[in-house]
């Protein structure tokens, strides 16, 4: 019976209603969350106070009786902030089909760790034995997941891409919308040329060595537009089979990480400043919650390591202009022409797929959305603050606070990308996809390279100023 | 508390739509941990609960992963997996 019961109401997962959507995607509730508290941070500092109680954050130390003492002083906080989360994300959880019951204490557990690592991270050694948060939680999840392993209970848990959504709106209200206006079309621009270079590259290397033109164009989207999300929305889109996107998944699961550690080592050893570095790393990462990890990495070099100019939320600013608005906001249209392409050109597979302009909006990745609005609601309040009031005055509010938020966002991602990256589980790649792929990434982090260090390389170092 | 598959879901997700489609077959399963657990390392970097994925889901007749609003000859209606 239980089994007829959860059956049928998966079938309702079958069914679309436009107004379910609002409840059913994580995407939405990353902004019902992010925006909701923006929107009481912005009540408080209109009432003249501020939320930055609850949103505590470690704060620099040098030794361990230093951070005895923050917990001592500052524990029901830390508590009231895991509340506010459990509360926040045990929702959205819920409310996307993931047992509440379950949620809860593996959030627990990424809590705990995360603010293990944002404690670190505050280690005024750390920079010296390269400790930065997102590379010691990749390093640590990682090593994790593939010895000992990761008990099952903890997946409802580690909701990567839910927490990095949240923390990108978060991000918005760190981006003027000015400032958003002013870089986004060269991002535009920039991104267009390494994500059609990267496609063709993928594209046209696959189906010279033999490939499946599905499996090519899957491929070519995971590497060149949106990673892991781009070679499902297009796998989808084309009808591919479903070995040839876990395939995908793989290799852009795979090559991600390592750029994870690679494109900050690389820039740190050339000396990029981190408005130039986050737009390398925006044009050249393939995920999200990847590249967001490799930009706080490097943004974190700012200050600590001599040499990188630039401030500490410069990289991870050109990063998202980059790879949100830059490249993220197309996949709906690539998903259109390719499924364009592959129901009229390709060859058929006994499946008959739909090409319609909705594909367009309804693959929008909407979390953007919630981008925009929070950087619109922060530069419609903060309109009236000259530069000093505003640093005196809204910085420690308003913005420092959601700044902490959004930190705690990302730390869970990251810490949730490494434990559940379970390589022994992936699919076997094979030789061919391999090489096709590869070659899209040489092409894209030559390219990406170029434009960021020479071509708009004065654009992106101003936005670092 | 337990909300099963989610009540958004079920409470907004009542209204049918084109009738023969993969949505309404019973080789064809869409649900967000089917999805994951067919796709392994989806969730490492990306989600089933992306608005990217549509309704898109798994046919189990191709093995293809494809749009819930695709149409083949193999279409039967029902509830994927129900006395399976």
């Amino acid at each position: 019976m239980a089994e007829i019961a959860h059956t049928a109401s998966s079938q309702l997962l079958k069914l679309r209603s436009p107004w379910g959507e609002l409840f059913r995607k994580e995407d939405w509730w990353a902004i019902w969350i992010g925006l909701g508290l923006i929107g009481v941070a912005v009540a408080f500092f209109a009432g003249g106070g501020s939320i930055k109680w609850i949103a505590v954050a470690p704060q620099k130390w040098s030794h361990l009786s230093d951070v005895t003492q923050q917990l001592r002083q500052h524990g029901l906080q830390y508590a009231a902030l895991f509340v506010l989360w459990a509360v926040a994300f045990g929702i959205g959880a819920a409310a996307l089909g993931i047992k509440i019951s379950r949620f809860l204490p593996a959030f627990l557990l990424v809590y705990l760790a995360a603010g293990g690592l944002y404690f670190l991270g505050q280690w005024d050694q750390a920079a010296h034995y390269n400790l930065e948060p997102p590379l010691v939680a990749l390093g640590i999840g990682l090593l994790v997941s593939n010895t000992l392993g990761v008990p099952r209970w903890l997946d409802p848990g580690m909701r990567v891409e839910f927490y990095i959504k949240t923390g990108i709106v978060l991000l918005g209200a760190g981006l003027p919308l000015t400032l958003i206006a002013w870089a986004g079309p060269v991002a535009i621009v920039q991104a267009a040329i390494v994500s059609l270079a990267t496609f063709g590259a993928i594209y046209f290397a696959a189906i010279g060595l033999g490939l499946d033109r599905r499996l090519a164009a899957t491929l070519g989207t995971g590497g060149a537009v949106c990673g892991v999300s781009g070679a499902i929305a297009v796998g989808g889109a084309v009808g591919a089979k479903k070995e040839q996107v876990s395939v995908a998944i793989s290799l852009v699961v795979v090559w991600a990480i390592i750029m994870i550690f690679v494109l900050p080592l690389v820039s740190r050893a050339l000396g990029l400043s981190t408005g130039v570095a986050g737009a390398w790393i925006g044009t050249s990462e393939f995920a999200d919650a990847a590249g967001l990890a490799a930009a706080q990495t490097y943004g974190g070099y700012a200050g600590s390591v001599p040499g990188i100019a630039g401030t500490p939320d410069a990289a991870v600013s050109a990063f998202t202009l980059m790879k949100v608005i830059g490249r993220d906001v197309w996949i709906g249209v690539w998903a259109f022409v390719l499924s364009l392409i592959a129901t009229t050109r390709w060859e058929r597979t006994g499946v008959q797929s739909k090409s319609s302009a909705a594909e367009i909006w309804n693959r929008f990745p909407k979390f953007v959305l919630g981008f925009l609005v929070a950087s619109a609601v922060l530069t419609l309040v903060t309109r009236g603050f000259d530069y000093a009031a505003y640093k005196k005055e809204v910085v420690p509010a308003l913005v420092a606070p959601l700044q902490a938020f959004r930190t705690w966002a990302f730390t869970f991602a990251f810490l949730s990308i490494g434990l559940t990256t379970r390589i022994r589980e992936f699919a076997s790649i094979g030789a061919r996809p391999f090489y096709a792929f590869t070659i899209g990434v040489v092409v894209n982090v030559i390219l990406g390279f170029v434009l960021s260090t020479q071509v708009f390389s004065g654009f992106w170092n101003r936005l670092g100023q | 508390m337990d909300f099963g598959t989610g009540w958004a879901n079920e409470v907004h997700a009542m209204k049918r739509t084109d009738s023969a489609a993969c949505r309404q077959c019973k080789h064809f399963r869409n649900d967000a941990k089917h999805v994951e657990a067919a796709l392994p390392g989806l969730s490492s970097l990306s989600s089933a609960y992306a608005a990217v994925r549509c309704d898109d889901g798994i046919c189990a007749v191709h093995e293809r992963y494809i749009a819930a609003s695709s149409i083949c000859p193999a279409f039967e209606e029902g509830y994927a997996y129900a006395f399976a």
